[in-house]
């Protein structure tokens, strides 16, 4: 039985141990927001906040998080009010949308740390996230806009 | 015909419905070609359904995967029948049927392809909400006592301006439901549609940024259970022998399902299944492809080229003639490699298999297959297959394929009729396949003593992409998937052969993003660059000289040189490289304005002019032409699935490195020319272009032709 914070609540799952984050997400407490894509932490689909920092769920394993403090995509914000999530609806950013949940997740990390980010600390931070669609330019003028509606 | 059925199909959606509340019904109707065998009666038609509520649904087949379709084709009819956008949901039909379904080649299929979206619905979704505003219009009139004539519609409402009266859309369905609709719907003029060809926030993009958009790998159903795959590494290859013993006392496993090539472990959770899977111990059948590699395929290929006689698709005057008449000849002989899809979801599919149905949860961009495998996996008629569409997680042309169908459903069926969600890795999306197929193709030019262009000579070496298709008809030798922007193309050059030997693989091929095109531009294009350098003239006036009377190639050839100020001198260091495309109905051009520096290319900006015919949302147009640049640029420069010892090498995003963020050129400028052409495409039109601009920039740079894809390593 593996305890932790989800979004703001405790909670627990019974699941083997080295099982990883992302599946006690996603099949064991039904979070299904954070995406499968890799499986190996090249695509950042699967990015989620541990104790604030963003992490690639996918090979954090349930005993490694045990007690620890997660943020998913649905936890970013109760009503999308997030300056990230209006910003990405402003600058019409998803298409098919898979992985924006990790890259909303990354941006916000990004955001605390840099509420100015330069180009080239967007690219720092963002290109571990991997959008199929091609929504990158979006992607970088949402998280300009984002830091500087904050 | 039609408007027997059209009538019957009304009739009947108005007896289903006439026990609940008031609702106006309006089929969307197929035009006179699309005619509708009259047995065809699984499904409904396409509908708009105007409820007292207030609230509007329509059912439409078209499946969402990013290009923002459902956005689209909600403007064409809000737009025509004066709806607020708020009012609507679209809906897709559980089963196809013929008026869902659009013609590919002699059959009709219900397929989200081909950029199909707008340009074959436009028509029909806006005769279909000009019936229902004439119907709703006639109410009003009724009840306000005045003229229809002074009546007119806006966000939701019928208005009567000079008394200053309004109705609401649903307080008028009751009454308009009573009424015929007419044949012959008198359409909004086109300067008063407001909807149309201005940016509409797309409806799908919020539920994008919480989590909440429900995709194929995210449908829940109770009972479910999970699957994952262990599947033959060589294709062909079937399971010689399967040991579960190890898998099945792995915790949480329930069972191990043979399947075609291979197995599914079925598990409490997908990490289960997974872990399972790669437990099993399993040998699988020798094939005589077992040795087979790209290197071969390759070898294959360029013989081909050699090969006398090759099959003739298209001609046109006499190219041997002509060549030999030339006064200048320019010949080249180009490769592309296999490239994999790479959606971020891979292919998923969960269903529910009982007695008498099927039920199937699936992304899907065809939905005929999806029935034609799930029947033939359960045995059960096409009739008893049900589907629901989830967003796609990316489609790119992967998402068309039944084999992920078979595996839920047998899966389904070994564990008692519980739905089970079947979900490759992404190292099985990786290795097994579909590919875009690798293509090999020699062109040969004879230019005249002014340098223009008297032969073309376009040959095509490899497989053909519609024999994956049953009902694509091949006519003589023309392979229509395999043959795009080279057979239609429009230069002036009056001696042209195109031909194709066919030399075929071993490994199932799937369309790519913009299919032939995505090959045959990089070809075409790369060589009109070459003959316009052999002939001495400036590469885009070269395109300009052979395309009199082309008004589409010459806007788009203007606006691009417009854009991307053709002509004016770069700094130092800075080249430009041109290329045309027609495609899906569009035509596009795009300059690559690239620089080399210590061997590595860097593409600074790109400028792309589209002519789609009218841009419904234009954003969208725009996202669609960004996205395809990105996808086309990563994958001319460094993509591609090799084969050694019958297997794909590549297994992850490691080794298939797709473009990130830091690596896009800067600027991506996109025009879109509206010149009164008809509707095209724009899901797939921007992708053919950007290989053969970027290219084109490359020999501007460095004098060095690029014929081969990926490029990445030839720049040094």
């Amino acid at each position: 039985m593996i305890e932790f914070s989800l979004n703001g609540k405790n909670v627990s799952a019974d699941v083997v141990e080295d099982t990883p984050l992302l599946w006690v997400l996603r099949d064991t407490l039904g979070l299904t927001g954070t995406k499968y894509g890799c499986g190996i932490a090249q695509c950042g689909s699967c990015t989620v906040h541990v104790d604030g920092e963003a992490q690639r769920s996918c090979v954090l394993t349930a005993k490694s998080i045990a007690g620890k403090s997660i943020t998913t995509i649905e936890g970013l914000s109760p009503d999308r009010s997030h300056a990230l999530q209006k910003a990405w609806i402003a600058e019409q950013v998803p298409q098919c949308g898979y992985c924006q949940s990790g890259q909303l997740m990354q941006a916000a990390a990004l955001l605390k740390t840099k509420p100015n980010p330069t180009d080239a600390d967007i690219d720092e931070a963002m290109s571990g996230v991997i959008c199929r669609c091609g929504t990158y330019h979006r992607i970088r003028l949402a998280i300009k806009r984002a830091a500087a509606d904050v | 015909m039609k408007d027997d059925m059209t009538n019957v199909s009304r009739r009947a959606l108005l007896k289903t419905s006439a026990a609940t509340a008031a609702v106006l019904i309006v089929p969307i109707a197929w035009p006179a070609e699309f005619a509708v065998a009259a047995s065809d009666a699984t499904g409904l038609t396409p509908y708009l359904k105007i409820h007292a509520d207030g609230t509007i649904t329509a059912l439409l087949p078209t499946t969402e995967m990013g290009q923002g379709i459902h956005t689209g084709q909600m403007m064409i009819l809000a737009d025509e029948l004066g709806a607020a956008p708020a009012q609507f949901k679209i809906e897709m039909p559980s089963q196809p049927s013929d008026a869902f379904r659009v013609k590919f080649g002699a059959t009709m299929r219900q397929r989200s392809v081909g950029s199909h979206g707008i340009r074959s619905w436009h028509d029909r979704l806006r005769g279909a909400a000009a019936k229902a505003r004439n119907v709703l219009v006639q109410a009003a009139a009724s009840q306000l006592g005045v003229p229809a004539g002074e009546l007119e519609t806006a966000d939701g409402f019928v208005v009567h301006k000079a008394s200053d009266k309004k109705l609401a859309f649903g307080a008028l369905v009751a009454d308009a439901a009573k009424l015929p609709l007419p044949e012959e719907p008198q359409l909004r003029p086109e300067a008063e549609r407001r909807l149309i060809g201005k940016d509409f926030p797309r409806i799908d993009i919020p539920s994008k940024t919480d989590g909440s958009a429900v995709y194929g790998v995210d449908v829940k159903l109770p009972d479910m259970l999970h699957g994952a795959v262990r599947l033959a590494p060589v294709w062909r290859a079937d399971v010689e022998n399967i040991d579960g013993k190890a898998a099945l006392a792995l915790p949480g496993v329930v069972a191990v399902v043979k399947v075609p090539r291979g197995a599914v472990v079925v598990a409490k959770t997908w990490w289960q299944a997974k872990q399972a899977a790669g437990a099993l111990v399993v040998t699988f059948t020798k094939t005589e492809h077992d040795g087979w590699s790209s290197a071969k395929q390759s070898a294959d290929m360029r013989a081909g080229l050699d090969k006398a006689d090759a099959p003739v698709v298209m001609t046109k005057g006499d190219v041997n003639a002509a060549l030999q008449g030339a006064a200048k000849k320019v010949d080249a002989i180009y490769e592309v490699p296999m490239l994999a899809h790479m959606c971020m979801e891979p292919s998923v599919c969960t269903a529910k298999v009982t007695a008498d149905r099927v039920d199937l949860w699936i992304p899907t961009q065809d939905h005929d297959i999806a029935v034609e495998e799930a029947a033939a996996a359960s045995g059960l008629a096409n009739d008893k297959v049900f589907i629901s569409t989830p967003y796609l997680g990316g489609g790119f042309g992967r998402k068309g394929r039944g084999e992920i169908v078979t595996q839920a459903v047998l899966a389904s069926k070994a564990v008692g009729g519980k739905p089970v969600k079947v979900m490759w890795s992404r190292e099985d999306e990786t290795q097994q396949g579909a590919y875009r197929p690798a293509m090999m193709a020699r062109f040969s030019a004879g230019l005249d003593a002014d340098g223009k262009m008297v032969a073309l000579d376009m040959l095509l070496s490899g497989p053909q992409m519609g024999r994956e298709y049953k009902h694509v008809k091949f006519e003589k030798n023309a392979d229509p998937l395999t043959i795009a922007s080279l057979v239609n193309n429009k230069y002036q050059v009056a001696n042209q052969v195109l031909s194709h030997t066919v030399v075929d693989v071993p490994l199932p091929l799937s369309p790519w993003r913009s299919v032939s095109s995505s090959q045959n531009a990089f070809f075409l294009e790369s060589f009109i660059d070459e003959a316009a350098a052999v002939a001495g003239k400036d590469p885009l006036q070269f395109r300009r000289d052979h395309l009199a009377g082309q008004k589409r190639h010459q806007a788009v050839l203007d606006k691009v040189a417009e854009m991307s100020k053709w002509g004016v001198t770069l700094p130092k260091g800075v080249s430009r490289g041109v290329a045309l495309d027609e495609s899906y109905g569009s035509v596009t051009a795009q300059v690559a304005e690239v620089a080399v520096e210590g061997g590595k290319l860097k593409v600074h900006r790109m400028f792309v002019a589209i002519d789609c015919g009218r841009a419904i949302n234009p954003n969208s147009v725009v996202a669609q032409m960004q996205g395809s640049i990105i996808e086309g640029l990563g994958a001319a420069m460094r993509n591609r699935v090799t084969v050694e010892n019958g297997r794909a090498k590549e297994s992850n995003f490691g080794d298939y490195p797709v473009m990130r963020m830091n690596e896009v050129p800067p600027e991506v400028h996109v025009a879109i020319v509206e010149i009164g052409s008809p509707l095209g495409g724009a899901g797939e039109p921007g992708v053919p272009g950007i290989a053969p601009a970027v290219a084109n920039a490359v020999f501007a740079a460095t004098g060095k032709r690029i014929r081969m894809l990926p490029f990445g390593d030839q720049i040094a």
